[in-house]
């Protein structure tokens, strides 16, 4: 197997990436002037937001091609994309109160952006959970597979009704024109979690395609 | 010969089918029914109501009744069917899947605004709703509401009996599903109420209507397609 090396090399390389993106975020980019500190929250914030938004794109993908080709790998490669949005959505979910709390001067706002992150996160977590507690098998592929469709066309829906909902809460900072170091700071940070994200699809389908195997052959030898 | 006039004609007699066993039973509505009544009597006394409450909370209370009320009603839709193995034999026969969901997703609808209508009066009663006809447009919002629970409902329902998590799947899929069609049914049924502010304008749609009942109607229609174009991969065996 090839992929092995390849997955040693990402990591080397996300290794490296993690330590100049924390030293730019630190180091590198200039304070900024209302908020402080406390924005540097939002270089790994914005960064993990869009890795959810990819993976919710990756289930999408892999359901539809799913129900398209009936292969397993692609049931596997939703599944592993479901996980890896939960993690970051978790992620963002915990970033954001912390940059709130001194910015807002509560954890929690029912604010657009971050009641649409919430929504998501509980349907996903509803995905995992129609996988998880499904009889192993083609039949609840077929279901999860479903359900990853519907719940990504849903996406758009829930955040033009939430945006409608609390129209006069839209608290998160507007696009501004940023420090040329801070637009440095936020592309690396990008790629950063561009290489964490893929590395960590990499190494979950390794996963999962050696448990497929696994099974497979101890249902042979039972034969 | 075309496809389309016999899909439906399908579906008439699929849903005729439900009816009339509904009819003869009544094994749904009037548990429905009678679970909003308790949901509202819950409210009471989770909150004080009267007066104001009826603007401020009012709504919210009407629709998270519903929506409890039609998981129940959702949860029972191809409860039916599993006696005598009478699924199989629907799908045995030769029906379009496609009508089969059209059909037990238009029962739903029928059945949800049975339980809206029905229950209406209870809510009245409770929230001293003031009668009047500015509450036309309710029926509105209602059937779109209908049609926007019964669109993801019918299609998870058929789910939820091959979950080790049997009828706790439905409303886990469904509530955060739902949450769109839940918050235009809340705000346009909110505008609706106040028309019966005293003083207030009698208009009978008002103008911020529309968007709250574009946005179900938007809801309702993308599901049902969707759905309806998904049902067969969730039946086929």
């Amino acid at each position: 197997m090839i992929s092995l090396p390849m997955s040693r090399i990402l990591s080397i390389v996300v290794t490296l990436a993690m330590l100049v993106a924390v030293c730019a975020v630190f180091l590198y980019a200039p304070t900024e002037r209302q908020m402080g500190d406390v924005q540097r929250i939002f270089y790994f914030h914005v960064s993990a937001a869009l890795s959810a938004a990819t993976a919710y794109f990756l289930v999408f993908l892999g359901s539809v091609q799913y129900l398209r080709t009936r292969a397993d790998r692609w049931d596997r490669f939703a599944k592993v994309s479901a996980e890896l949005g939960i993690a970051f959505s978790a992620f963002v979910l915990f970033s954001g109160p912390l940059w709130a709390r001194p910015i807002w001067g509560v954890f929690w706002r029912w604010e657009p952006r971050l009641t649409t992150m919430l929504i998501t996160f509980t349907i996903y977590v509803a995905y995992l959970m129609v996988r998880s507690y499904g009889e192993p098998g083609e039949r609840t592929q077929r279901f999860a597979a479903v359900v990853g469709i519907v719940a990504f066309v849903n996406v758009p829906l829930v955040h033009y009704s939430i945006n409608m909902w609390a129209a006069d809460q839209q608290l998160h900072p507007p696009k501004v024109e940023l420090d040329p170091a801070m637009l440095y700071t936020k592309l690396i940070c990008y790629f950063t979690f561009a290489c964490l994200f893929t590395l960590l699809m990499r190494l979950r389908l390794q996963q999962e395609r050696q448990a497929a195997r696994l099974e497979a052959l101890s249902r042979r030898t039972q034969q | 010969m075309s496809a389309v006039p016999s899909t439906w004609a399908h579906t008439r007699i699929l849903l005729r089918k439900d009816l009339v066993a509904e009819w003869r039973t009544k094994e749904r509505l009037s548990p429905m029914v009678f679970f909003v009544l308790l949901v509202l009597l819950v409210f009471n006394f989770g909150f004080e109501l009267g007066g104001a409450a009826l603007w401020e909370i009012g709504p919210g209370v009407l629709w998270t009744s519903f929506v409890f009320a039609s998981l129940f009603g959702l949860q029972r839709t191809f409860a039916a069917e599993g006696a005598n193995d009478c699924l199989d034999g629907l799908l045995a026969a030769p029906v379009e899947r496609g009508a089969l969901y059209l059909a037990k997703m238009l029962g739903n609808v029928l059945f949800l605004l049975g339980v809206e209508l029905l229950t209406l009066p209870m809510f009245g009663l409770f929230f001293n709703l003031t009668p009047g006809l500015y509450l036309l447009p309710l029926f509105v919002v209602f059937l779109l509401g209908s049609a926007s629970v019964a669109s993801i409902g019918t299609l998870f329902a058929a789910m939820a009996g091959h979950s080790r998590l049997r009828e706790f799947l439905l409303p886990l899929l469904v509530l955060p599903m739902l949450i769109p069609a839940l918050i235009s049914c809340v705000a346009a049924t909110g505008v609706i109420l106040e028309g019966g502010i005293p003083g207030r304008g009698t208009e009978l749609w008002p103008a911020e209507l529309t968007v709250h009942v574009g946005m179900l109607g938007l809801f309702a229609v993308v599901f049902t397609t969707l759905a309806w174009m998904l049902f067969d991969f969730v039946i086929e065996e």
